[in-house]
């Protein structure tokens, strides 16, 4: 099944739904497809104008342009997706690398689809990671 | 995604003993035809999609739960990205901390293989207010 996974990049929600035998839906393989396809040249424009255009769906014209690109990278995965592992308060999703209306926007757009759901923190210690890998091991097992 | 070309990367959690040096040295002994660089928390793996998978799965029988792996955009040593060539890579901000996060995630793993299971941690209470006095009091 694919899995969308928030945030989009994490390396260890990657893993995780790797390694219980699903397929991660991630803005790496979003942004992949463009570097090998439509070759677009350096940051910030990373997106092309139609991936703006394609945001709106999404947001709304009077949102900034950075959700709105975000948005277009994320909401064909969210569309695609059969299930969602959402890591709440992460420390590198909000900040100088992250967007906090952009995680707002994807939480609501996940809730919107229906689709079964994993909410878990963000582990501060290790009983807290154990907890954690249990219960996305008992949620992607579930999903088979 | 893209069957022609796939760039993983491997990052070794810090809880392992595992060197970037040795985890390079492994993925070029299993002799695939792919290119490999080695970087300060692992590597990069960079072939086409099957091959890299079976690299991924071979690492993962060796050090199940050391090494991680995550697909990668752009390709290994790409000018757009690559900071020797002077690239725009604003840094590792995010890798940095998620290696952090790794030993947390490489017990809770080995925990769960050895049969953890999820339990709701207890509700947070509230300090009643005469010990929440006390603390307050303390300097008194």
């Amino acid at each position: 099944m694919k899995v969308f996974i928030d945030p989009p990049n994490s390396l260890v929600l990657f893993d995780l739904v790797e390694r219980f035998g699903h397929e991660p839906l991630s803005t790496m393989a979003a942004i992949q497809e463009r570097v090998d396809n439509i070759e677009v040249d350096m940051p910030p424009m990373n997106v092309t104008l139609d991936d703006v255009v394609k945001g709106l769906k999404y947001a709304g014209v009077e949102v900034p342009s950075g959700v709105r690109g975000r948005l277009a990278l994320w909401g064909p995965l969210i569309e695609a997706a059969d299930a969602a592992i959402v890591m709440d308060d992460c420390p590198y999703s909000f900040g100088c690398v992250g967007c906090e209306r952009s995680n707002l926007m994807v939480k609501y757009l996940i809730k919107r689809r229906g689709i079964p759901t994993l909410h878990v923190s963000y582990p501060e210690d290790d009983a807290q990671a154990i907890a954690f890998v249990a219960k996305a091991k008992e949620f992607l097992e579930g999903l088979k | 995604m893209s069957e022609i070309r796939e760039t993983r990367l491997f990052m070794i959690s810090p809880r392992s003993r595992l060197t970037p040096d040795q985890l390079v040295r492994m993925v070029h002994a299993f002799g695939a035809e792919a290119l490999v660089k080695e970087t300060c928390y692992g590597c990069l793996v960079e072939g086409p999609r099957d091959l890299v998978l079976s690299i991924r799965d071979k690492v993962r029988e060796e050090y199940r739960n050391e090494v991680f792996t995550k697909v990668r955009a752009y390709p290994c040593s790409d000018p757009r990205r690559c900071r020797a060539q002077h690239g725009t890579r604003p840094g590792f901000a995010q890798l940095e901390e998620e290696w952090a996060l790794l030993s947390r995630i490489q017990r809770g793993l080995e925990a769960v293989e050895a049969g953890a299971e999820y339990a709701e941690a207890p509700a947070k209470k509230r300090i009643p207010v005469n010990e929440f006095k006390k603390i307050c009091e303390v300097q008194r």
